[in-house]
């Protein structure tokens, strides 16, 4: 098995620059997800990985040897995707086997290799089938074996769920993690689905723009957020965001008031914030409670509420916010148009700079 | 029920007209079929009986002692290789502008186009001295080069229309298994338009296969000579025995039109593949 | 390995693929090249030569065009084979184009026997030209002929005439039968566009209470504009072109008194020689060509850009 590393990766298309610059390592045996809003170039980066398309600038390494100028099947990888790319006149056999036999494998040795791979993702039973009559997940395992059977070093995949309904999804998440613990392998994962990034990876690589926002643990970039965009795509429903603006410092942190509310102090150290600075004030939905907060309180109507019995959202309007969204467990009976107060506290919040960056 | 009534009647009125108009379509071919087993007598003094007896008499006379069989084998010869070529060249051009992307493609796809615009028979005087120094003229290979060059525009154009439409992942993935450029055109992407490749095949056998202008110019000795051309030196020559001309004409449809009943559907789509988008 | 030599791998693998794309164009290109683009442009080349047969003299400009258009000898011909042209091209879009057009919205309503008549009208387009062009001239044939027999029986015996020896007839005569060959190929093209149309949009208007009439005027007419465009263009293309069905049924010669002469006709004699014409003169030929190509693509040009804007995009 393998690590990969980026050192300086740019991608242009004409003019256009779709990656920028951009440098990450892939530990050994780790599932590293690159997840981001479409257009973001995640998938354009895996394709750079895969040697699909050529860089403009920068090195690949995988295994601590450069391997940025060699034909995609050189470079000891399998890919899985979007689409599964099941090669329709073929049987599944054939498809799982296709690579070995181009790679001139003696008959039985491909036998063999195939049927293992079956053997782990239940497609035994369908060998001798075309994809076309294969349900959706059957032909995403079959995608999967075919990448299996190579044994290679490294595995990509480029958003292989999203074709699946919502259950099968689910069921997809936790075999391919499983799969993971098996195989033991280096998994390059792209996806624009947080909650897969969030359930599947060891690591995350949070893209916008063909730029790195952030790289860091799942719970990490939970609770962490280098800056605003990663505290905004993180997490669903999506972080409430409070304009601000900075009134002063004090010890161990700053002053803030917001449009609405009373003015809060912030604990952070070295912020490079002055006085007067714009700042947006963060709190996720999840965090909010019913009532009077710790460290502040709000006051909104309720526009609309979605009670799931395990689970309820509150929508409201604010003052100063058009649209407030609380999460909260259990069963809330609170109707439409009832005026409600919804209490933070500072631990649980995050204060962003005009520039973006987290003030910590 | 004034409507409903008048409903039927429109639907009286659409049956006679579309009964009357096959009858008008198929008449005149039987009658040329059922001609052909008559005798000159009997074409001549009960034209629309039926023949008194369905002998190969005729047919034996053609067989026998006309070049028809001939024409046969070489229209076999023309058209099957030209088509062969054909869609080999027309697939690989169509391979490279549909599933690359390089500098001047959009020129080379124009390139290609553009022989759709340019009708080769007003250019037949140049042709002629061309092929004539080449030594193609009185020669079945100058018919396939023509055929083949005329045809590849309307091949490139169907087939790349096809191409485009198979997803590039596929192309990817076997580009992941380690297939080269030529393995993943041959094995992987050109199976799959061989749909296609039936009605570019179609679409241009027929018209070569019914061909008579260029044979005309450029076939000199009879045994050279094409089918449809080939006819008119045998309406020459037995310009007085209409049993056997007939008997010729309908021998001379009998392979179109066998085709064409087994295969109708691929044909009609075919032959109508160029006029619609 | 330095970094010179990771560039010049790259660099390979880029070649290749550039290999890879010449050995997949060459050969189609240069068989279009050869024997399409090559005799096209050799064809105006050509037509700027004095020629003696098949020898070619000097450098005479557009002396070919300004003999084919303006000697009085000449251009008679010229003319009388462009006016029967057009005549070939009204009467074709009218009669032919427009039984298809009847046939089409009548087999959009999916009548009984639907696959039958869909084969059978189809027919006669994949037959050849001479096979259909011989079938009718011995139909035709004044005395033998199934026609005129036909209206013996029936009792018309004074209906009966040399249909293709009349100046009057010969030339309907050639266009019934080449409605006859042709008709089937634009009715299904106009099928395969009334098909094309969403279901909902017709059954909307019926829904609406709107006559099949109105429907076929209202919503089918329009909605097929890019398939008649491309009849209308295929027809004017072919009726230009007209040459085999003039040929086998009537000669080179367009007799009777040049009733069916066709430009096709006339280039074929210019430039290959013939009674009327004598000798084979590749200049003037050539100049007829050229002149026949600008005149066809500057009004396929015309025609689709006029027929195009009265087009609907349907999504």
């Amino acid at each position: 098995m393998a690590n990969i590393e980026l050192r300086g990766v740019s991608k242009q298309f004409g003019d256009v620059k779709v990656i920028k610059n951009v440098s990450l390592t892939v530990e050994d045996n780790e599932f590293v997800v690159f997840v981001g809003p479409s257009g973001c170039g995640k998938s354009t980066l895996l394709r750079l990985i895969a040697g699909l398309e050529d860089l403009t600038k920068g090195e690949i390494h995988i295994d601590n040897a450069r391997i940025d100028h060699l034909a995609p099947a050189a470079r000891g990888l399998a890919m899985v995707f979007q689409s599964y790319a099941l090669y329709p006149h073929f049987t599944v056999a054939q498809n799982m086997g296709y690579a070995l036999r181009v790679a001139k494998e003696d008959k039985a040795s491909i036998d063999k290799k195939v049927r293992a791979a079956a053997d782990i993702l239940q497609l035994t039973d369908y060998l001798d089938r075309k994809p076309k009559a294969l349900s959706g997940g059957q032909r995403q395992r079959v995608a999967i074996g075919r990448a299996i059977v190579r044994n290679p070093k490294v595995f990509l995949f480029d958003e292989p769920l999203s074709n699946l309904d919502a259950k099968l999804r689910v069921a997809m998440r936790i075999e391919l993690t499983k799969l993971h613990r098996t195989l033991n392998a280096t998994m390059v994962y792209v996806t624009h689905d947080q909650v897969e990034a969030m359930t599947m990876a060891d690591k995350i690589v949070v893209l916008r723009d063909g730029m790195v926002e952030q790289i860091g643990a799942p719970l990490d970039l939970y609770n962490a957020p280098d800056n605003r965009f990663v505290a905004g795509f993180i997490g669903s429903p999506a972080m409430n965001f409070f304009a601000g603006k900075v009134e002063g410092f004090v010890e161990g942190g700053i002053e803030i008031s917001l449009t609405e509310g009373a003015p809060l102090t912030f604990p952070c150290t070295g912020s490079g914030l002055s006085i007067g600075d714009a700042v947006d004030f963060g709190v996720r939905p999840e965090h909010f409670c019913i009532g009077q907060g710790a460290d502040g309180t709000l006051k909104g109507e309720v526009y609309a509420v979605e009670r799931l019995g395990g689970e309820t959202y509150l929508y409201l309007s604010s003052s100063s916010q058009k649209e407030l969204v609380v999460h909260m467990s259990g069963d809330h009976q609170v109707a439409v148009g009832d005026h409600v107060e919804i209490g933070f506290s500072i631990a649980q919040s995050h204060l962003f700079g005009p520039d973006g960056q987290s003030v910590r | 029920m004034e409507k409903k009534r008048n409903a039927g009647f429109e639907t009286w009125l659409m049956h006679i007209f579309l009964v009357s108009t096959a009858i008008i379509v198929l008449y005149p071919i039987f009658m040329m079929v059922m001609s052909g087993f008559k005798t000159n007598a009997e074409i001549f003094g009960s034209p629309f009986a039926m023949p008194k007896s369905f002998n190969l008499d005729n047919y034996a006379v053609i067989w026998n002692t006309t070049d028809v069989p001939r024409y046969l084998i070489n229209s076999t010869i023309v058209t099957v290789i030209s088509v062969i070529v054909l869609l080999i060249t027309g697939t690989m051009a169509a391979y490279a502008i549909s599933r690359y992307k390089f500098r001047g493609s959009i020129m080379v796809s124009l390139f290609f186009l553009a022989g759709l615009m340019l009708p080769l028979r007003l250019a037949i005087i140049p042709l002629f001295v061309q092929l004539k120094a080449m030594g193609l003229v009185d020669n079945l290979m100058g018919l396939i080069m023509i055929y083949t060059a005329m045809s590849l525009p309307s091949t490139v154009f169907i087939l790349t229309g096809f191409l485009r439409s198979l997803p590039s992942e596929l192309e990817d993935s076997a580009r992941v298994d380690g297939a080269s450029e030529l393995r993943i055109m041959v094995q992987i992407m050109v199976p799959l338009i061989t749909p296609a490749m039936v009605i570019a095949g179609i679409y241009n056998a027929v018209p070569i296969w019914n061909d008579f202008f260029f044979p005309l110019i450029f076939i000199q000795t009879p045994e050279n000579r094409t089918l449809a051309q080939g006819l008119t030196s045998f309406f020459g020559e037995y310009s007085v025995n209409f049993g056997v001309l007939y008997a010729g004409l309908t021998l001379a449809a009998l392979p179109v039109v066998a085709v064409f009943i087994l295969q109708s559907k691929r044909f009609i789509a075919g032959m109508t593949a160029g006029a619609i988008k | 390995m330095d970094d010179s030599e990771y560039t010049r791998a790259k660099r390979r693998r880029a070649r290749n693929l550039k290999l890879w794309l010449a050995f997949l164009l060459a050969p189609p290109a240069a068989i279009l090249i050869i024997f399409v683009f090559l005799p096209m442009a050799s064809a105006v080349v050509y037509s700027l030569y004095d020629w003696n047969g098949l020898v070619r003299k000097e450098f005479i400009g557009l002396d070919n065009f300004a003999d084919i258009l303006f000697n009085p000898n000449k251009n008679v011909i010229l003319f009388n084979a462009f006016g029967n042209n057009v005549k070939v091209f009204v009467t074709l879009m009218i009669v032919q184009n427009g039984i298809a057009l009847v046939l089409a919205l009548l087999l959009a309503r999916n009548p009984r026997g639907f696959r039958f008549y869909q084969v059978v009208f189809f027919l006669p387009v994949i037959l050849s030209t001479v096979i259909i062009g011989f079938q009718w001239k011995m139909f035709l044939n004044p005395i033998f002929g199934l026609v005129n027999k036909a209206l013996h029986y029936a009792g018309l015996s004074e209906w009966a005439l040399p249909w293709l020896g009349l100046p009057e007839t010969a030339l309907p005569s050639m266009l019934l039968v080449n409605s006859w060959h042709w008709f089937g190929f634009p009715t299904l093209v106009f099928l395969a566009a009334i098909h094309r149309i969403p279901k909902d949009f017709i059954e909307a208007a019926r829904l609406d209470g709107a006559s099949e009439w109105r429907i076929a005027r209202e919503i089918i007419w329009p909605l097929i504009a890019p398939a008649v465009t491309i009849i209308v263009v295929l027809t004017f293309i072919g009726s230009f072109n007209w040459f085999e069905i003039p040929y086998i049924m009537n000669g080179l010669e367009g007799s009777p008194q040049g009733s069916t002469d066709m430009l096709g006709l006339l280039f074929y004699r210019t430039a290959f020689g013939s009674v009327s014409a004598g000798g084979s003169d590749f200049g003037s030929g050539s100049a007829l060509a050229v002149l026949m190509f600008i005149f066809i693509f500057i009004f396929s040009i015309i025609a689709t850009k006029y027929l195009t804007s009265r087009e609907v995009e349907m999504s």
